[in-house]
This record gives structure tokens, C-alpha cells and sequence, in this order.
């Protein structure tokens, strides 16, 4: 069930001349078109947004609603927003056969139950999550996607946009060709990031018998650990560096690597989980935690 | 004990590939692992394509043929005008939109464990024979790309497709450039796969943006 509280308010050229600076500017930063809409979900509800251009943030509340806030400033694109049984489907829609780039543009606030399940594709602009424990897949081109206290599956793919995440649980997939991630006081116990050319730093926990495999082309692999950790570690680069300050154990049945790889093998305490970092001439750090 | 040698092995592989075991064919590979280990490999793709045919569409036919004239290249099958080959008669895979991930993962299976065994110069030239006729259908899929690309309500987008396509072909050129000087390095080879893989996926990006307008 969905509630329309105020659709559209247009703002014309000519009514804005009339009003004094401070509306003109008030004016300027509200989009011409806005929407709001409220919708009641059961538990596990699914929340998808299609967006070629523009800012999706997404907020976890605790009400058993989805909130929409949508604006854009063309009337050659709508938002619509429709509710099919326990799924809230959030859509731009193009109106004109061409469109102008700046006139593509729309921009959500949503807000949703914190076990809601996300399905999100913006191709430009920025996506930021946060709070939501569901599983979610975002998708963009260029858009950089932040997540916050996120948790479940997790999957993100980019072509170019960086990628984000802070206090993330669960399990995590990402990948791109040049986006940069920054996996920050991650509690993941599966983690698996590819990007081409991008950098990747992980500084978070390596949980018992967690899996984390970080793989580039080239660009910088970072990984940070504490003295209380407790992994397997095997850094590979083919034609680039490893440069490792983890004190290892060499394995027992060591392997035969070309001396030309720069690679680190070994067990770090009890080796509990594994890490595996693989580049392909970049240049991998495993570097204690300050 | 075995009367024909692994130069006319290939005269049997594709009957027995369909069920026809010659028993000259049958001799041969008793006594012969490498013949053995190609049909071995030969009946896994057979059996992934079928796997791959359940559920998919039908790809475009100019692919099977190259994927044809490629195995006839390599020497893995003969031409045979008489009897209707083992290849057309497998269910077709899983192509309809990334089609070219799949040429690769088979090119690529095709010229990996079989040209493994035998020697370095043996698998530099699989590779490469598994490559060239990628490479056309690339350029190709890039023409396509690029002419359905237009109009564009979304530069910005159209630039990082194009941009990341142009840091993928530059991977590949290196990748390849690795492969070439080591042949038998694995890590090379699936940075390679990897890199192809990727530039399926932007061609089929910018196919589909092209292909919607938008």
C-alpha cells in the first residue's frame, strides 16, 4: 500500500525572476520535480532501483516501511515507484526519444527496514548504503558505491567507479576493471575483490577460516594485519613486488615458483585463514597495523 | 598392437566422437596417452557444451564455423564432406549475450591441457591458434559495438566503457606478450582469459546501451 504525500512542484523561469535571492537559491538546490512515497513491506523485503544517472542514497529505519524521496529536475524522465506484493520496484524512466545528459539526472533518498534486500543499477552518479543487513547487489559504470555497516551477500560490480566499504559483515564480492576499494574494519569471512587497474586496501579481520583472495593486474595491493592474527598467506606477483613485514612459517610443502614472481608464502600464527593476493606486475604490501 | 600412428589419428577422431570405434582407432589410443588424453579433453567440451545447450539460445552460425575452421587449423579435426561432423550435431551453448566468453572458455580449454603435455613450441602455437580467430570476432563485435553506441544520452557512461575498454585491450596486449614469452605459465594465461573475459562483457555493455538507445 503507498502513499503519495506531494508530487511535482514546477518551478518556471519566470516565477523564479519574482522571488527574492534567498528563494532563487532554495530554488536552485530543490529539484523541479519531487516525489515522496510511502510503502508497508512484510520482513525481507526486496528493493530495487534503476537509475542511469544521479545519487542513490539508502538508509536502514526501523519502521516496516520504505520511504521514497525522488527528484529530478527534467520533465523528460519520471520516477516511478510501484509496489508488487513484498517488492518496491524504483525506476527513471526516459520520456523524450534524446535527453540531455543533465536532464537523466534523478536523485533518491530511500529509506528502508534494516533486513530489507537491495537490488540496485546506476550507471553514473554515486550510490551510498548504509545500516542495511539484507543481501544486496549494486551495479554501476562510472558511479563510485559506499557501503556502511552492511551485511549478507554482498556483490558489487563496476566498470571505473571506486568502491567502499566500512564495517561491512557477511560475505563480499566485488569487482571492476579500474575502480579502486577500500575494504576498511571489514568482519567479512568471505571476501573476494578483482578490479584491473585499480588499488585495493583491506584493513580489517581475518576471521577463523575466513577466505579472502584480493586480485589485481596492476596498482597497489595493501593488506594490514595484527599481531593476533591468524592466517595463510600466499602473495603473488607475477612481474611486480611483494613486500611483506608478516613473520612467516614456510610451508611445509613449498611450492615451486619461478624466482622471477615476487611472491610470500607462509602461515602467520595458526594460519587460521586464508588469504590469498595475486597482481599481475603491481606491487602487494602485507604491512602491520599501526 | 596398434597399425595406425598419431599422424592418422585424426582420420578417426571425429567418427569416434561419434560413437564409431574404429578398431584400428581403439588400438591406437591403448597404446598411445597422448591421443588418449586429446580425446579425453575433446569429449569434456562435448560434454560442458551439452551441459551449456539446455537451457540457451542458438549462436550466431559464423561462430561455429570459425570454432570449425580453428579445430581443422590445429589438426584436431578433419574437413569431411560425406558424413555430417561431430561439432554441428552438439546442442548449442550459451552465447546469446555473452557468446564470447564462451569462445574464449572453449579456445581456450582447447588449447590449454592438450598443448600442455606436448611441448612448449606446440602450446605457443595452440595459443596463438586459439587467439587470432578471437581476435576477429572481437573487432568485429567492437564495430558493432561502436556503431550501435550512437545516439548517447549518457556520455559520461559511453566515456568509462570506452576508456576501460581501451585499459583492457592494453592488458591484453601484455598479457599476450607474457603468454608469448612464457607458454607454459598459468598465471599469465589466466590473467589473459581474464582480460578477454572482461572485454566480452564491455562489448556486450555497449552493445546493449547502443541497442536501447540509452
Amino acid at each position: 500500500m503507498s502513499t503519495t504525500h506531494f508530487v511535482s512542484g514546477y518551478w518556471n523561469g519566470k516565477a523564479a525572476g519574482l522571488l527574492a535571492s534567498g528563494l532563487l537559491l532554495f530554488s536552485a538546490t530543490a529539484s523541479a520535480h519531487r516525489i515522496e512515497k510511502h510503502f508497508t513491506v512484510e520482513p525481507r523485503a526486496v528493493i530495487t532501483i534503476h537509475n542511469p544517472n544521479g545519487k542513490i542514497v539508502v538508509k536502514a529505519w526501523t519502521k516496516h516501511e520504505v520511504m521514497v524521496i525522488a527528484n529530478h529536475a527534467s520533465d523528460k524522465v519520471e520516477v516511478t515507484a510501484e509496489q508488487t506484493g513484498n517488492r518496491v520496484d524504483l525506476r527513471t524512466q526516459q520520456l523524450a526519444d534524446t535527453v540531455a545528459p543533465d536532464d537523466l539526472r534523478a536523485d533518491y533518498e530511500v529509506s528502508v527496514p534494516e533486513d530489507a534486500e537491495l537490488q540496485i543499477h546506476d550507471d553514473s552518479g554515486e550510490v551510498s548504503v548504509a545500516n542495511v543487513l539484507g543481501d544486496m547487489n549494486v551495479e554501476t559504470v562510472a558511479a563510485g558505491v559506499a557501503l556502511e555497516d552492511a551485511a549478507g551477500y554482498l556483490t558489487v560490480k563496476t566498470v571505473g567507479g571506486s568502491f567502499q566499504c566500512v564495517r561491512c559483515a557477511g560475505r563480499l564480492e566485488v569487482s571492476s576493471i579500474s575502480g579502486s576499494f577500500r575494504l576498511l574494519d571489514l568482519r567479512s569471512y568471505h571476501v573476494r575483490a578483482q578490479t584491473s587497474t585499480g588499488n585495493i586496501l583491506f584493513d580489517g579481520e581475518f576471521l577463523p577460516n575466513g577466505i579472502y583472495r584480493l586480485k589485481n593486474y596492476s596498482g597497489v595491493i595493501e593488506v594490514r594485519f595484527s599481531p593476533g592474527d591468524s592466517f595463510d598467506l600466499s602473495a603473488t606477483s607475477l612481474k611486480g613486488s611483494v613486500n611483506n613485514e608478516a613473520k612467516l612459517t614456510p610451508p611445509a610443502h613449498p611450492q615451486r615458483l619461478s624466482s622471477k614472481f615476487g611472491y610470500a608464502l607462509g602461515t602467520f600464527n595458526a594460519g587460521r585463514a586464508k588469504v590469498e593476493l595475486t597482481s599481475f606486475d603491481g606491487t602487494i604490501n602485507v604491512r602491520k597495523r599501526n | 598392437m596398434a597399425t595406425i600412428g598419431c599422424k592418422d589419428f585424426p582420420d578417426y577422431l571425429e567418427p569416434w566422437m561419434e560413437g564409431d570405434r574404429h578398431p584400428d582407432a581403439l588400438a591406437h589410443l591403448r597404446d598411445c596417452p597422448r591421443c588418449r588424453s586429446l580425446v579425453e579433453d575433446l569429449k569434456m567440451i562435448q560434454t560442458t557444451a551439452q551441459e551449456w545447450g539446455r537451457t540457451e539460445s542458438e549462436p550466431p552460425a559464423h561462430l561455429w564455423n570459425s570454432l570449425r575452421v580453428q579445430l581443422v587449423q590445429e589438426g584436431l579435426i578433419h574437413q569431411q564432406s560425406k558424413r555430417r561432423g561431430w561439432l554441428p550435431s552438439l546442442p548449442r551453448p550459451a552465447l546469446a549475450g555473452a557468446y564470447l566468453a564462451a569462445v574464449i572458455a572453449v579456445a581456450f580449454g582447447l588449447s590449454g591441457p592438450v598443448n600442455q603435455r606436448i611441448n612448449r613450441a606446440r602450446w605457443l602455437e595452440g595459443t596463438q591458434n586459439s587467439t587470432t580467430p578471437l581476435r576477429a570476432q572481437f573487432a568485429s563485435a567492437e564495430m558493432n559495438a561502436t556503431t550501435l553506441s550512437v545516439p548517447d544520452s549518457n556520455p559520461t557512461v559511453t566515456a568509462s566503457l570506452h576508456n576501460n575498454l581501451a585499459i583492457v585491450d592494453n592488458y591484453i596486449v601484455l598479457c599476450e606478450k607474457s603468454v608469448n614469452e612464457e607458454p607454459e605459465n598459468e598465471l599469465a594465461r589466466d590473467y589473459l582469459f581474464e582480460a578477454y573475459q572482461q572485454k566480452a562483457d564491455l562489448l556486450a555493455q555497449l552493445s546493449e546501451r547502443g541497442g536501447s538507445g540509452r
